[in-house]
């Protein structure tokens, strides 16, 4: 069936369908069905996530709970798939054209799909280290009166967490890692509150040289929409799977610090626009794509909704801090909008304080599941590999 | 309640009563084993009491000069910190202690201050605010001072000797301790490790003497409300600290990727170096940091564990991900007893990790082990039915030259013997396993007194796996087309397989009636080896009248120039077979000498009227020494070098 046909409707699919369905077998139309109903679901779920309100701060798009979801959604994509992919066919289909090569391309993708979840939970520890920051940064600006002291108090903590994020965002090498020390020069140090130098540990890294965006890039290598007959076939959940798992890996990338992040809003992805489920996560794409061009430009850390809250309050908080050192005291009304700013500030570090635990576990869990998946999907190729005659 | 309010206080009542509470709180204070909280809110109440003091007196307009008085005198001796180059905690013990007192006495200021603030006196606002800079100035010298107390008095240790006689002996560890030892030595309180049978070991991570000053620096800043300051800089030094420790160990990140891609040698080598990286981490240094900061911030409810956690969690991460990677690759056979090593590092560091990460935060961490111990015994088993696999599909097209030992037969029994020393750990991943339908043989027969071992799940396995041997040598044994090489083949084959399992403690799995089996198992392929070979040779020299004394001459001349072809022919191709084992090969040219000898002399004997005859080609002499030419192993011709 040409790739086109998907741009019929859905009642319209299904009538192409059952027209060459006719000379199969019961088994064969219970599979179509199924194959029906995996992208039916597929679409519905990342429509939900494209049209997540953005002004309720907990469900906006890269927040921590939107990523809490994302990932639960990939879990059910990723148990329907293994459903359609091995329950209840001939298992002999996996080692037959095209699935042969297809396959193995799948797994290929989810051991690289496993590493990039190394980083991002290697990235959420870095995230928790702002979130102690900021934490600090509320806890000194909650006291009354406030004054010179608490006003340091709160910028060091401050210049901490910015450097912290800017560290991160740029992509620190190993080179620095090492060579830092903990050495303070106690002579011509005029600052009062010295800021230790933020440094991006060894186990932060995935391995050495290894980038995020690269390995995203590897992953999107021979993914091509099946053509013609296959489409119709147990090649095109192969290859929507896929594109969930590229697209999922890349907007976690996109969200949290990685290693090596250059080059990430040059990846395309290879998502025809007439493939139905495909359109919510062409518009992600589309999305999230714009926003780290933005950060491209601007500077920011992370595209986590969090942190650009965090970034956008520290800022602000920063400029407080700053006046409030050259002028000596502060007017009532910046007193005021300070501290609405950290009670904005207290309440994001509240919402990672509820998030960023349960996120790294879920994460875990994609992690074994994608390890699970694999397992079996070995295996039953083996199983295959062994009652085929063995050739001698 | 009413009668409080009722009554106006005088100014000398209110003196009198705040001095005696006061009094009340200095001497509850100086009480022993109190609760820290409990501690502070007395210090908190100290601290306000005194200031109300200072408040009644400064009605008499003295109270605010004596409170600026105090900060004056805490300003200077905190401050002069600021320009000077030295650390307060390296200048002496006196400094730190003045220090510190100067900071408490600000911290008191601060809080007797702010308990009054609802007054809105601008002066009393004014030193407030200055108390408080002043305070903060000494909360961030602090957090340095700590950072360089733990950098300066950060120990490191050698890991040398440390378990290196839980490496196998008979495994070749390439990674020797030469890397390890070329560090230079530091003064290290490595003498102070105890390190007893079971590994135990506990070594200062931070000098044992500067303890006390990291305490004393802990509790200000947690008293203070400094206490997240703390733990961020004390996590970020140790944290790097754990790093560089890693790193010392020559342990380095590696994604799943790449260990997927890794060839085996190279693996090896990493799974060996896992196995004791992660003893060494987990026993010494974590058991040591967690000791560490219950030193350090015990008392402190959880904020002990959450900086454990915070410490260790990403090193722990990175070595459990190095499992995963190998648990999820292939399964080869070869990987079998690395993997088993990792399986019980693990399984023994278990109690270790759920003691560490005890906490409800830390289960997290124990669940990953968990996880990577049932994945890695899910691998191990999967290498074991591998190796299996292995074993029955090994095939040849081609006969193995001179029915010699089989590699595949070396190499498997020298795999398995090392399978005993991991007998528990197979046990255990082994109980749910059946070895397969086909292999009902394998099921022990062997009457009521059955060992123990002989019956435990490792033993049917190996005892599967020798019989998928057995077969699989029997499927090579019908390549050669001769019969008796056949049964020579099996013979040393068998034979061979008996030894080892005679010669290792394979021996208490397989149970004697499976050697007793076994070996007469190998006899009878030597018995039909003779038969194969020497009946039809020995057939010429028998007596087909056994009654008459002699038989006709021209019969004596046939039956001879038959025998000396079929000799000559036999010797001709067994002196190429082999028969490894002189042992074995003694015993077979004795009894096939016994046989062929024994009936060359009668036969000649009974016809010693013609043995003068050139048709006696061979003597008995000659034969029975020709004998001793075959099965080792090269081709040699009678009619060629031996010519007669």
């Amino acid at each position: 069936m040409p790739a086109t046909d998907y741009q019929a409707s859905f009642l319209g699919r299904i009538s192409i369908r059952r027209n060459q369905v006719i000379a199969m077998d019961g088994n064969h139309e219970q599979e179509l069905q199924d194959l029906e109903l995996f992208s039916k679901h597929v679409s519905e779920r990342f429509a939900e996530l494209l049209s997540s309100p953005d002004d309720i701060p907990c469900h906006a798009l890269l927040s921590i709970s939107w990523l809490r979801k994302l990932l639960d959604f990939f879990l059910c994509c990723e148990a329907e798939f293994k459903g359609v992919l091995m329950m209840g066919n001939d298992p002999s289909q996996i080692s037959k054209p095209p699935l042969d090569r297809l396959i193995p391309e799948f797994l290929d993708r989810s051991v690289k799909a496993l590493d990039v979840c190394n980083a991002v939970t290697n990235g959420l520890e870095s995230v928790r280290h702002y979130q102690k920051l900021a934490e600090i940064v509320v806890s000194a600006l909650e006291q009354k009166p406030i004054g010179d002291g608490q006003s340091r108090r709160a910028k060091k903590a401050l210049t901490s967490l910015m450097s912290a994020m800017n560290v991160d965002d740029k992509e620190c090498s190993a080179a620095k890692a090492t060579e830092r020390s903990w050495s303070f020069s106690r002579r011509g140090v005029s600052s009062k509150d010295r800021v230790p130098e933020h440094f991006r540990s060894v186990s932060n890294q995935v391995a050495k040289n290894w980038s995020a965006a690269k390995q995203i890039q590897a992953m999107t290598n021979n993914l091509v929409p099946p053509r013609g007959a296959e489409g119709s076939g147990l090649a095109s959940p192969v290859y929507t799977m896929s594109v969930i798992m590229v697209f999922v890996m890349w907007a976690l990338v996109a969200a949290i610090p990685c290693q090596e992040r250059n080059g990430l809003s040059a990846i395309h992805f290879p998502a025809p626009k007439q493939l139905n489920w495909a359109q919510s996560i062409i518009g992600l794409h589309e999305k999230i794509g714009e926003e780290w061009k933005k950060k491209e430009k601007k500077g920011t850390a992370g595209l986590l909704d969090e942190m650009q809250k965090m970034e956008k309050l520290g800022n602000i908080l920063m400029d407080f801090t700053d006046s409030f050192q050259f002028h000596g005291d502060i007017t009532d009304q910046k007193a005021e909008e300070a501290a609405a700013r950290s009670v904005e500030l207290a309440e994001t570090c509240r919402r990672m304080e509820e998030g960023l635990l349960p996120l790294q576990i879920q994460i875990r869990e994609v992690f074994h599941r994608i390890v699970k998946t694999r397992t079996e999907l070995l295996n039953a190729l083996d199983q295959v590999g062994k009652s085929s005659p063995p050739l001698l | 309640m009413d009668g409080c309010r009722s009554g106006v206080p005088t100014y000398e009542g209110d003196l009198h009563v705040v001095a005696a509470a006061h009094h009340i709180v200095k001497a509850l204070g100086a009480t022993k084993n109190l609760s820290d909280d409990l501690r502070k809110i007395l210090i908190d109440l100290d601290s306000h009491l005194s200031m109300i003091t200072s408040n009644i007196d400064s009605k008499g307009g003295r109270g605010l000069v004596d409170v600026e008085e105090r900060l004056d005198l805490a300003e200077r001796k905190i401050m002069r910190w600021e320009t000077d180059p030295m650390m307060i905690w390296d200048s002496g013990p006196k400094e730190a202690s003045d220090y510190l007192e100067a900071v408490d006495e600000t911290g008191k200021l601060v809080d007797g201050l702010r308990g009054l603030s609802v007054h809105e006196n601008r002066k009393q606002k004014e030193i407030l605010h200055r108390a408080m800079n002043i305070f903060q100035t000494a909360m961030s010298r602090l957090e340095e001072e700590l950072i360089h107390i733990l950098v300066r008095h950060g120990q490191q240790f050698e890991p040398k000797n440390m378990y290196s006689r839980s490496i196998r002996k008979d495994i070749v560890y390439d990674e020797s301790f030469v890397s390890v030892e070329d560090e230079p030595t530091k003064e290290t309180s490595s003498q102070n490790c105890s390190n007893d049978e079971s590994g135990e070991c506990i070594v200062d991570l931070v000098h044992a003497d500067v303890i006390p000053d990291i305490k004393s620096i802990a509790k200000v800043m947690f008293t203070s409300n400094y206490g997240p300051e703390f733990c961020e800089a004390f996590i970020s030094v140790q944290k790097e600290a754990l790093e560089q420790y890693f790193s010392f160990l020559g342990t380095e990140n590696l994604s799943i990727e790449d260990v997927l891609k890794m060839e085996w040698t190279c693996l090896s080598s990493k799974m060996n170096k896992w196995t004791w990286s992660m003893k060494i981490i987990v026993r010494v240094y974590l058991a040591s940091e967690k000791q560490l900061c219950d030193q350090v911030l015990g008392g402190l409810g959880s904020v002990s564990s959450y900086c454990f956690l915070e410490i260790s969690k990403a090193t722990i991460l990175c070595l459990l991900n190095f499992g995963e990677a190998v648990a999820m690759g292939p399964h080869r056979p070869e990987k079998l007893l690395r993997l088993l090593d990792m399986y019980e590092t693990l399984a023994d560091l278990l109690r270790d990790i759920d003691t560490l990460f005890s906490e409800e935060a830390g289960s997290f961490i124990q669940l990953q082990f968990h996880e990577l111990l049932e994945r890695l015994g899910e691998s191990a088993i999967a290498a074991f039915k591998a190796f299996r696999v292995a074993i029955s599909s090994n095939g040849s097209l081609y006969p193995f030259a001179g029915g010699g030992v089989h590699p595949l037969n070396k190499y498997v029994m020298n795999y398995i013997r090392m399978f005993p020393e991991y007998w528990n750990t197979l046990n255990l991943l082994l109980k749910n396993q059946h070895p397969g339908v086909a292999d009902q043989v394998t099921k022990p027969d062997y009457g009521p007194d059955t060992s123990l071992l002989t019956s435990c799940p490792m033993a049917y396995h190996l005892r599967s796996i020798t019989s998928c041997l057995e077969s699989n040598l029997h499927k090579k044994s019908q390549l050669y087309k001769d019969e008796a090489l056949q049964h020579i083949f099996l013979m040393n084959n068998i034979h061979y397989l008996v030894q080892k399992v005679k010669g290792s403690e394979l021996r208490l799995f397989f149970g004697d009636e499976w050697i007793r089996k076994h070996n007469a198992m190998f006899q009878q392929h030597a018995m039909n080896y003779e038969r194969a070979t020497w009946s039809s040779v020995v057939s010429f020299l028998k007596d087909n009248n056994p009654g008459s004394s002699s038989m006709s001459k021209s019969t004596f001349k046939e039956r001879c120039k038959g025998f000396s072809i079929a000799f000559e022919e036999v010797y001709k191709t067994q002196t190429s077979w082999s028969i490894p084992d002189p042992q074995l090969r003694e015993d077979l040219r004795i009894s096939t000498s016994l046989k062929v000898v024994l009936a060359y002399r009668t036969f000649l004997g009974r016809n010693l009227a013609y043995t003068d005859d050139k048709c006696v080609k061979h003597t008995v002499e000659h034969v029975e020494n020709s004998l001793l030419d075959l099965f080792g192993g090269s081709s040699r011709s009678l009619r060629n070098s031996r010519r007669w």
